[in-house]
């Protein structure tokens, strides 16, 4: 997976002499220090590089800088230091002319509140991006229209902005995306206004459209959920600072420090763990010589539990070549949903075994 | 706090740009009237009610058919209130403001847009263009671009521009900052976005400054025709002038009917301009009296009518008239009276005018206030005026503007000022009686134009030579004011004192009695004399001759004055010739031409 986009060490500053506080957060200052002088630090040494039909989730709370960090990838904001690679361009050295032209055809973007265009019709909105390259109506409108039906809005060409629910505008602005062919397409918050529902509609959608059209995404969520969903990579930003990168797993199972702990408290890790992540990949090798169903690495945990459930023994992990790779002892279920890893401590009632135990902690 | 000289320097700063800057003006303003010449010419070519068909098509077209036919009515009103010729110079000066107000503005506020600094900077100028008084910026404006249509438009311009700076920047920067940013985000360039994200999104709101800009341009007409740029605010002043409450109204509906029908316009434009407004109209049920034609009907509509009155134009024009070569001594040449819209000033003007045309040459008049009639005869704009009361009253023009002008010397005289109260206030004979009786004129003493040279006269000397410093209060205010505040005391016998002069129609009018002056703290009455630029009669010998020999008695004046007050406005001229026919040989006494009346000229 080759790198199409990379960031090395982007700095925002907002403020007063930005180059010197660039200078002392590299010397360990921090956000509340520069605070008290009226510059903001916003984006603080934040590096990572996102692979080719890669989706590269950022995740923060608001104030966080994921925003910022966003707009700086397409140079919306200038970086304060630090490099835009993209596809091996570096976007910070560019001309403002030049950084218009890739952004024209390089680099698209959906947002947050959609940003439709009020006084353009459906097609002329998705097919904005092309008007500005300047390719020729009747082309820009047959792509704007393929767009449009690849978004599942074929018919609505014609409507106006204002005349459609809130899911169909965003479809209309991720087609007003994908229509300039841009293989960089930068998403901000772009399904936070939605209800659950469509948002959930939405995010499917997006990974339909991602198995064909293997598109590098960057997708900016302050919803661990959808980050988890999303995400191929994931980044957990705080105050500014890039605080873990890493899969789904990595993040739920590793979390760099305190502060990612406590906000993957509240995630619903049955949707996002698979058998690999569960299993002890130490087995004795002997688990799978019974005839009784197994799993395979990617078996979303939720199956595993069910699986778990019809089979008296732990469950084996099956990898490509039906080899054994893991087993999933149903203590491990357990303890994965409760967020303990503890080996459970003996009992000290007579007789006491594992299953008889007494829940003292009801 | 030690005085700052601000007015001095403003004095000095305005005299420098005279002197050097003249060719600029000179060419903003050979734009300008060449804008507004075009645009009237066109205005006016057609017959009134066919140009108000083509109005009225407009107002179809754009906001239905019952806002058609009310245009229409509306201009035949106009048409019936022979105020036609007036209402379209009013249109076209106020479509060359606006559109120069837009191409000022529009920019202007785009910039602003863009820039804090730009803004910052901007308001306080745009709050002073909006909040000085406009008479203030007027007599500037008058001599940078002299009397007439381009002091009119730049005034009206200086005041409507604020509007349109303001409401474009509001609009643009009302603008979702998020669409911006998404444009951005496609790669669009700045001059782009504007175009095709901000413009088109602002529009409403500039359409709204537009509007405004016009709204602004109207309500200044009046104060333009101050300076001599004719039109419905021409009427509106001479109405005031002469306390006709009848025309004034009716030169005011015509100004109404212009607002209304370019307010509606202008509001529908906006509408039609922006896609947003067009999809809100076709959703609209249609109804007969909002139906409009498609615009193909409405061209197709507007040519015709417009092609109907160019037929007209051609066959409708009589051939001019022309001149017996003995009495043609002007060949055409051209002179401009000014005058002030005071009886004799009107008489003589006209007399003049009449005489001078019968002599060959081609004379326009135009009205003024005093001030600018003085600043454009010393400016040279203006080649005489008969209407100068000398040596007292116009003592302050004379003072600053005397060395740029040509004396002829008077033409009727003495006039007389005077304090004046009705007869039937029995016992003040005098102006010594006035003190005894303070409280019964309430301590007032009715005034005009604190300006006039009569009212510095009354308060430097006359109020202190009768000692009525104290007891009397004098009201500044204007001569309208003072007439109306006479006619309403009058009609309810209330005592009442007023400062007049004679000759003045009111004491035709109102069984009035002049207050003895037995101190002569007046002094001696005026002269009403004939004032040219420099060089007037040096250019024009036979009419300098005639003017200095010219002399009116007062049987002649009243007379004359009467014979126009009874031919009403717009036909003083007819009055005059009708005068004329009625005191056969008088032309010739006045403009004596070699083999016709020989001997008459030692007349006056």
């Amino acid at each position: 997976m080759s790198a199409r986009l990379e960031a090395e060490h982007l700095f925002k500053v907002f403020g007063r002499r930005p180059d010197e506080a660039v200078e002392r957060l590299r010397q360990g200052a921090d956000r509340e220090e520069l605070r008290g002088d009226g510059t903001t630090a916003a984006v603080i040494d934040a590096s990572f590089s996102v692979g080719e039909g890669e989706i590269f989730v950022v995740m923060g709370l608001s104030g966080s800088g994921k925003s910022t960090l966003l707009r700086m990838l397409n140079g919306l904001l200038e970086p304060t230091a630090g490099r835009v690679r993209h596809d091996g361009q570096d976007l910070t050295a560019l001309t403002d002319r030049a950084l218009r032209e890739v952004r024209s055809r390089k680099i698209s973007m959906v947002f947050q509140h959609f940003a439709l265009f009020p006084h353009r019709s459906v097609r002329d909105n998705a097919a904005y991006g092309l008007e500005v390259q300047g390719v020729p109506r009747a082309e820009r409108e047959r792509r704007a229209d393929e767009a449009l039906a690849l978004c599942g809005l074929a018919g609505w060409e014609k409507s106006w902005p204002d005349e459609l629910s809130g899911g169909m505008q965003q479809r209309v602005g991720l087609a007003r995306a994908l229509a300039t062919d841009a293989d960089l397409l930068l998403m901000d918050e772009s399904f936070s206004a939605l209800d659950p529902l469509i948002r959930r509609d939405m995010q499917d959608q997006l990974l339909e459209l991602q198995k064909t059209l293997k598109k590098t995404i960057v997708f900016i969520t302050h919803d661990l959920n959808e980050a988890m969903r999303l995400g191929d990579r994931i980044a957990v930003m705080r105050d500014g600072r890039i605080v873990q990168t890493g899969t789904a797993e990595d993040i739920l199972l590793r979390p760099a420090n305190d502060y990612v702990a406590s906000f993957i408290q509240d995630v619903d890790r049955s949707r996002v763990l698979t058998a690999a992540a569960v299993m002890d990949t130490d087995p004795r090798g002997d688990e799978a010589d019974c005839a009784c169903e197994t799993a395979t690495p990617d078996t979303p945990f939720t199956e595993l539990c069910a699986i778990s459930a019809r089979v008296p023994h732990a469950v084996a992990v099956l990898g490509t070549d039906r080899a054994l790779v893991g087993v999933v002892p149903r203590q491990r279920l357990v303890g994965f949903l409760g967020d303990e890893d503890a080996e459970p401590t003996p009992c000290r009632n007579e007789g006491g075994e594992d299953g008889k135990k007494v829940i003292s902690r009801a | 706090m030690p005085r700052i000289h601000l007015g001095d320097w403003v004095d000095s700063g305005v005299n420098w740009l005279v002197d050097h800057l003249s060719w600029l003006f000179d060419a903003v303003k050979a734009v300008m009237e060449g804008m507004y010449n075009g645009i009237d010419a066109v205005l006016g070519a057609p017959q009134p009610l066919l140009m108000a068909g083509i109005l009225a098509v407009l107002a179809w077209w754009l906001r239905g058919l019952a806002a058609g036919v009310l245009a229409f009515a509306g201009f035949a009103l106009v048409d019936s209130l022979q105020l036609w010729d007036q209402a379209m110079s009013t249109l076209a000066l106020v479509l060359v403001a606006t559109v120069l107000a837009l191409v000022i503005s529009v920019p202007l506020g785009i910039w602003a847009a863009r820039s804090k600094a730009v803004s910052a900077a901007l308001r306080p100028v745009l709050d002073l263009l909006q909040t000085m008084p406009s008479m203030v910026l007027l007599i500037p404006a008058m001599l940078f671009f002299g009397l007439g249509t381009a002091a009119g438009v730049v005034a009206t311009l200086i005041f409507a521009l604020a509007p349109g700076v303001r409401m474009t920047e509001l609009g643009i920067r009302q603008v979702d900052a998020d669409l911006v940013e998404a444009a951005e985000a496609f790669g669009t360039s700045p001059r782009d976005i504007l175009v095709r994200v901000q413009l088109p999104l602002a529009l409403p709101t500039i359409m709204a400054g537009v509007n405004q800009v016009i709204m602004l341009g109207l309500s200044m007409v009046v104060i333009a025709g101050m300076v001599g740029t004719g039109g419905l605010g021409g009427a509106v002043n001479e109405a005031i002038g002469q306390l006709d409450i009848g025309y004034g109204f009716e030169a005011g509906v015509g100004i109404v009917v212009l607002a209304i029908y370019l307010d509606r316009i202008t509001g529908a434009l906006g509408t039609q301009l922006s896609p947003q407004g067009r999809r809100a109209l076709a959703k609209a049920p249609t109804r007969a009296w909002s139906y409009r034609p498609r615009p193909v009907v409405a061209v197709a509509g507007v040519v015709v009518l417009a092609l109907v009155a160019g037929g007209l134009g051609i066959f409708g024009t009589s051939g001019s008239s022309s001149q017996a070569s003995g009495t043609n001594v002007g060949k055409g040449k051209r002179i401009t009276i000014g005058y002030i819209p005071w009886d004799e000033g009107v008489a003589s003007t006209f007399l003049w005018k009449e005489i001078l045309e019968e002599r060959g040459f081609k004379v326009t008049t135009t009205q003024y206030a005093a001030g600018p009639l003085y600043t454009g005869l010393a400016t040279g704009q203006l080649d005489f005026e008969t209407d100068s009361w000398l040596p007292t009253t116009h003592a302050e023009y004379w003072k600053k503007y005397g060395k740029q002008l040509d004396d002829l010397g008077s033409w009727f005289g003495p006039t007389s000022l005077e304090l004046t109260v009705p007869s039937y206030v029995k016992d003040v004979n005098s102006l010594a009686d006035l003190k005894a009786h303070a409280s019964e004129f309430g301590g007032k003493i009715v005034g005009i134009e604190p300006s006039a040279g009569e009212m510095s006269l009354l308060k430097s000397k006359v109020l202190t030579a009768y000692g009525l410093d104290g007891a009397y209060q004098v009201i500044d205010g204007s001569t309208p004011a003072m007439l109306a505040e006479l006619k309403r005391a009058y009609a309810r016998k209330q005592p009442v004192v007023v400062t007049l002069w004679s000759p003045h129609w009111a004491y035709s009018d109102y069984d009035l009695k002049k207050l003895n002056d037995p101190q002569g703290a007046w002094g001696k009455g005026d002269g009403v004399h004939t004032l040219t630029r420099k060089g007037f009669t040096r250019d024009n010998p036979e009419v300098g001759k005639w003017l200095k020999n010219f002399s009116m008695t007062e049987q002649q004046l009243t007379s004359l004055e009467s014979q126009i007050q009874r031919a009403g406005k717009g036909k003083e001229q007819d009055a005059v010739r009708s005068w004329l026919r009625a005191h056969p040989g008088l032309v010739d006494t006045w403009a004596p031409v070699a083999g016709r009346g020989s001997g008459s000229r030692a007349a006056g």
